[in-house]
């Protein structure tokens, strides 16, 4: 290992699924693999955090979930963004970024 | 919408757990299977990218759990879990279960039964739509002077009064009138025999402005009043007793005082009228006919539309919506002070204001005052008996849950946190008192019935969602504390140590078995107070029961005539003489008077007189003088001794001289040093001396707790008009055997001349202390409670200690102590722990007692008798549930303890 990946940021793994599946459909495994390559290895959602997400956001209606084959001839459950869940991904992207933003100045202040 | 998608996905993982568990399975897997698929290709062997994944990310079951208590549904599941285990514990010790249960449902149901009492009688409203909207009218500074008053002076209202206010719309939106057809009951007839029945004539606007609704049939209209039509309106409990609840009853035609009423409508169930302390049975019209008249007034005094300064009608309004009370007497008190002087002429200047005042409708009117402070009263005691209560389950639990340590230590050593455990012995207290609530609320129905009937009260006492709230609560704070209580010591014994000590010796520090104690010396504190509190109204009880009433009471029977169909003063003279006669000869009857107003019930006769033609002093001059109509034979037949002069006799009749017999407290106050013979006693005009002929023994007239008044006794005829008068008769056998001869002679006279209110002078006299009869019959039963828990208790908490110190006994004993020395160690330690619960209740209890006072006959609160009865019942008990664990600690065999070791 590269770099020793660290846990997401508390509160933020919602906001990293849900932004994983806005580029397309993907099973468990696959949004583990993307949050990781995505950044570098510096986020690695273990299972157990990655599916109580999953979860969670399945119960709010944000995702929504389907037995499929994948292109390994294996069955996994795909995961769709539903059109709730585009709104919830693009508001929590305006606030993280305001936020983060903010973070920064106080920061970099001397 | 995604709080109902996460209700249902929790729902489907509880309802549907096996095939969740499947699909979670399958996913987790999946997702183990791809990343190992990734390690392959870079060259791993299966089995080591397999456990290269594991490592990274934890194993598949690890992952699986963190998922599964992600849910809510994952809360409910362990609590269900908690639920059923805690059931299964609970299961594994019936007995203790059932004595835990049934201790708490005594508790319990004791409290709910009593605030059922309180709930009626003090809070609870009227059952009618918006019964906050509902005053009743009232005058705190009683009736203006001059008027012609009723018994209830303080809420009675004339004719015109009645008129002028209903016309105030602003402020009522409805005022209703009601006024009774008599004191008590009045003669009714449905097909043949007579019988009575409470009734009142209303407004036309009673029923629709007050909001009742009806089971069957209709109420009055306003027309109804002004034509005062001949119908009437049944209780929904007198069609049930009278009519058997049957429909034809609607059209059927009712005697009312020999007058015709055709039944309209039944009201709907739980509707007893507006004061229901008694029950009315049916409702007519405001009437104007001589033989329907207000309080079965004599027509010729008094008419409810002929007399504008007889004050007799009962006032209850509904506010208009958004009107305060003193905004509304503000608008009414003008159009009230002009309406009241109707019928008065010009007022005194110097008079008092009259006033009007609202009420409230809620608890019951009338018993209200009477029973607020006693309930409060009693609730504490019951609420003693709840401590008492708790303190034996939560002594129970701790013994239980200590023997249970091992099974605590054992579960936190394998890793189980306090909290965990702490929700387990939470989720077994719950089931308990959750127990112990069902039982006490079925205890608390048939309780607050029991209750019901012993007060004389004739509407039942409600278990209503407010009484419900009361029980919840309560239960929970008794699970609370239960679950509590005990946890405390069981997860502050260290791990390593119970684990180590064997069964026998294991641990018992200083400390709990203090806390037992004390707990123990508590509840005897508790119980010395409640003993206290009941010594003390038993003993009130028997201050009534034998004080000297002054006449032979038992063997008597008192019942209520209304001749209706008699008016003038000769008949109704002739009608009382026939009557008299036809009784001596009945069988059984040994002699036979007549009183107008019945010993015992409560009511009297007031007035002012003179002696001598001479006005009498203050208070006489003013709150008068005790005085009653009787009938010949009067002192014979009741057994009051005849000190001076004669008894009445069939010879003072309307047309003889005017005589009088005055009591021994009369003749001392007025005739201290000579001789009350030949004086006489009147009002101002000569024509209306009586001249007194007899000095009798003083006796109880109203009610058994009163004081001895000068008091005079007229022969009935000598007034006009003649009153209704009671028969009084004396018997040698059970006087309520005479009923039906009673039954046969006036069914002879009148067949319409129903029997009024039949019972034994005793009875009579017993009902005026029936408050303090019920009181102290429920504080002996909360006593006797209390005796049996504190008894279990303290025998339980020994003879858990004697079972604790068997091999201390045995060691004792093999070293030479003697039985009465092993006797002893048991005995004084219940004895020190009495003795300390004496030294903390006793000054606890002089002080409740105090507050007792009102409630207390004939006896100080500082009752020598009552705290030595109760000092000793406490001692008793503490003695009694010592002798079994002494004497099997007194039984141990020094090898077999030893060995047991």
């Amino acid at each position: 290992m590269p770099d020793k990946s660290s846990d997401v940021v508390q509160g933020t793994l919602d906001m990293l699924v849900l932004k994983t599946l806005a580029l397309e459909p993907m099973h468990g495994y696959g949004i583990s693999v993307r949050i990781e390559q995505v950044s570098k290895g510096v986020f690695r959602p273990n299972a157990g955090s990655l599916f109580l997400a999953i979860q969670r956001l399945q119960r709010d209606g944000l995702i929504d979930g389907e037995w499929k084959a994948t292109e390994n001839n294996r069955r996994a459950r795909y995961y769709v963004l539903t059109k709730k869940g585009r709104q919830r991904l693009s508001s929590e992207t305006r606030e993280w970024g305001r936020q983060a933003a903010a973070v920064a100045r106080i920061l970099e202040a001397s | 919408m995604s709080l109902l998608r996460n209700l249902g996905s929790g729902l489907r993982s509880l309802f549907r757990k096996e095939q969740v568990n499947r699909e979670l399975d399958e996913e987790l897997g999946e997702y183990l299977e791809m990343a190992a698929d990734e390690k392959m290709k870079q060259g791993m062997s299966r089995q080591d990218a397999l456990r290269a994944v594991r490592l990274e990310g934890g194993s598949l079951d690890g992952t699986k759990e963190i998922v599964r208590s992600g849910g809510w549904e994952s809360v409910v599941d362990t609590l269900l879990r908690d639920l059923l285990f805690a059931a299964r514990m609970l299961r594994k010790s019936p007995g203790f279960t059932l004595v835990a249960m049934l201790t708490l449902a005594l508790g319990i149901g004791g409290n709910t039964a009593v605030f059922s009492v309180m709930n009626t009688v003090l809070l609870r409203y009227l059952p009618l739509p918006n019964p906050q909207q509902l005053v009743f009218l009232r005058l705190p500074n009683a009736q203006p002077d001059g008027v012609s008053s009723t018994g209830d002076g303080d809420r009675s209202f004339s004719y015109p009064v009645f008129e002028a206010l209903r016309k105030e719309h602003a402020v009522f939106s409805d005022l209703m009138a009601y006024v009774p057809l008599a004191v008590d009951k009045v003669a009714v007839r449905i097909g043949e025999d007579p019988e009575e029945a409470e009734g009142d004539m209303v407004s036309g606007n009673f029923f629709s402005g007050l909001g009742v609704s009806f089971t069957r049939g209709r109420g009055f209209a306003l027309e109804d009043e002004t034509a005062h039509a001949s119908v009437v309106v049944l209780s929904y409990s007198y069609w049930t007793t009278r009519f058997g609840r049957s429909p034809s009853a609607i059209g059927q035609t009712i005697y009312v005082k020999g007058v015709p009423f055709t039944v309209i409508g039944v009201t709907a169930q739980g509707f007893y009228g507006v004061e229901p302390a008694s029950s009315t049975d049916f409702w007519i019209p405001l009437q104007n006919r001589p033989e329907l008249t207000a309080w079965d007034e004599e027509p010729s005094l008094n008419t409810l539309y002929g007399t504008p300064n007889w004050w007799c009608i009962q006032l209850i309004g509904r506010l208009v919506p958004g009107v305060t009370e003193s905004q509304a007497l503000a608008k009414l008190d003008p159009v009230f002070q002009s309406a009241a002087l109707i019928g008065l002429g010009t007022p005194d200047p110097k008079a008092k204001k009259n006033i009007l005042a609202f009420s409230s409708t809620q608890g019951i009117q009338g018993l209200r005052d009477d029973y607020q402070k006693p309930i409060q009263i009693l609730l504490a005691m019951v609420g003693l008996v709840l401590a008492i209560a708790c303190a034996n389950v939560s002594m129970l639990l701790v013994a239980r849950n200590s023997t249970r340590a091992r099974e605590f230590s054992v579960r936190m050593a394998l890793g189980a946190g306090r909290g965990r455990l702490l929700r387990q012995t939470l989720t077994e207290s719950f089931l308990l008192v959750a127990g112990g609530a069902a039982f006490g609320w079925m205890f608390a129905i048939s309780g607050s019935q029991a209750l019901a009937a012993w007060s004389g009260m004739e509407i039942p006492f409600v278990l209503d969602s407010r009484v419900l709230l009361f029980t919840l609560t309560i239960s929970i704070s008794c699970a609370i504390i239960f679950g509590l209580a005990p946890l405390r010591r069981a997860v502050s014994v260290p791990v390593g140590f119970t684990l180590k000590t064997s069964n026998a010796t294991a641990y018992r520090d200083q400390r709990s078995s203090w806390s037992g104690k004390v707990v123990v010396a508590s509840q005897m504190a508790l119980c010395l107070i409640l003993l206290v509190g009941s010594g003390l109204l038993v003993r009130s009880l028997r201050n009534y029961q034998t004080l000297s009433l002054g006449l032979r009471v038992d063997g008597l029977l008192v019942f209520g005539t209304d001749p209706f169909s008699v008016h003038s003063d000769e008949e109704k003279e002739h009608f009382y003489q026939n009557l008299l006669a036809r009784l001596r000869e009945a069988p059984g009857v040994e002699s036979a008077t007549l009183v107008s107003h019945r010993l015992g019930s409560g009511w009297g006769w007031n007035s002012v007189w003179t002696i001598d033609g001479v006005e009498l002093q203050r208070p006489f001059s003013e709150i008068g003088m005790s005085a009653n109509h009787v009938g010949p034979d009067f002192c014979h037949t009741l057994g009051i001794p005849i000190l001076r002069g004669r008894d009445v006799t069939d010879a003072d009749t309307r047309s003889a001289p005017k005589v009088v017999l005055v009591n021994e407290t009369f003749s001392k106050r007025f005739f201290p040093k000579g001789d009350a013979l030949g004086h006489s006693v009147g009002k101002n005009e000569p024509e209306n001396r009586f001249t007194i002929v007899g000095v009798i023994g003083d006796s109880k007239y109203k009610r058994v707790d009163e004081k001895s008044k000068p008091t005079l006794y007229f022969p009935f005829a000598q007034h006009t008009p003649i009153p209704n008068m009671q028969v009084e008769l004396r018997t040698h056998g059970n006087p309520e055997a005479l009923i039906p001869n009673v039954h046969a002679v006036l069914h002879g006279l009148d067949p319409n001349l129903p029997i009024q209110k039949p019972m034994t002078q005793r009875a009579q006299f017993d009902e005026s202390y029936s408050q303090a009869r019920l009181f102290a019959r429920l504080s002996i039963f909360f006593g006797v409670i209390a005796v049996l828990l504190v008894a279990t208790g303290l025998y339980g908490t020994l003879a858990y200690r004697v079972d604790r110190r068997t091999s201390e006994i045995g060691v004792r004993m093999a070293l030479g102590a003697q039985h009465g020395q092993v006797l002893w160690l048991i005995l004084r330690e219940s004895l020190l722990v009495s003795g300390a619960a004496i030294l903390a209740g006793v000054p606890v209890a002089i002080a409740g007692a105090r507050l007792m006072r009102s409630m207390l006959f004939g006896v100080q609160p500082g009752d020598m008798i009552s705290f030595l009865l109760a000092l000793f019942g406490v001692i008793l008990v503490a003695l009694a549930a010592s002798i079994i664990p002494a004497r099997r600690a007194m039984r141990v065999d020094p090898l077999v303890a030893l060995r047991y070791e």
